[in-house]
């Protein structure tokens, strides 16, 4: 088993770490544009009675 | 006569039918995206490498169904006209099926010609840095990881 398994990281977490840093090892000219898929959101919405309940958004 | 007709129609018919079908069993039918863009789709190629988990292997038409998770490195690609590709993966799956097609879904690709060999090194270093000094056994964890998408994107880029 992989150390990184071990301590309780899946591959989804392997699998984020790996593709920033690639993303960060592009040349300048397309490290900028890479650089914005670092970040991603969600929001989630609960729905009660066919009707969205608002709520604060969670980054 | 008229019945003979019939006969030949039948037969002639019947030799159609059994005419080999030239399918995906002797051609690759190969799938390649990234979350940032798709290099291939439903491309007939030769042969394509991966680096997987369970090893790197290289595919041909015919290989048996797998299914492999993808490790960081390089995926080249033998393309039908002779040229050779190389791209760096992150991550991600592929996914040979029983038609022989395809499948190399990665969560970022990008060509080896644009990686920043000296990018790729610093990332190396400091990563290097970071195993030395981390406190918890998950810092360490990434830090190991780090280590080794630095070590494979150095390899890929020199």
């Amino acid at each position: 088993m992989s150390a990184w398994r071990a301590a309780g990281l899946n591959y989804i977490n392997f699998s984020n770490i790996a593709a920033r840093l690639l993303r960060r090892a592009l040349k300048p000219e397309f490290r900028a544009e890479a650089a914005k898929r670092d970040e991603s959101h969600i929001r989630i919405t609960k729905w009660a009675d066919g009707k969205p309940i608002r709520q604060e958004s969670s980054a | 006569m008229a019945a003979l007709r019939g006969v030949s129609r039948l037969l002639t018919r019947r030799a159609l039918n059994t005419a080999p079908k030239r399918g995906y069993a002797d051609e690759m039918s190969f799938t390649f995206a990234a979350g940032n863009q798709v290099f291939y789709d439903a491309q007939s190629v030769r042969q394509v490498d991966v680096p997987s988990f369970s090893g790197s292997f290289g595919i041909l038409p015919k290989h048996v169904p797998t299914l492999a998770v993808l490790k960081p490195g390089v995926v080249t690609v033998f393309e039908n006209d002779g040229n050779v590709k190389k791209i760096f993966v992150s991550s991600g799956t592929v996914t040979i099926n029983e038609d022989s097609s395809v499948q190399v879904l990665a969560e970022e690709a990008a060509p080896v010609e644009n990686i920043d060999i000296s990018a790729a090194r610093e990332i190396l270093s400091k990563a290097q840095g970071e195993l030395s000094s981390a406190a918890t056994e998950q810092a360490r964890a990434e830090a190991s990881i780090a280590i080794e998408v630095g070590e494979a994107l150095v390899k890929a880029a020199e």
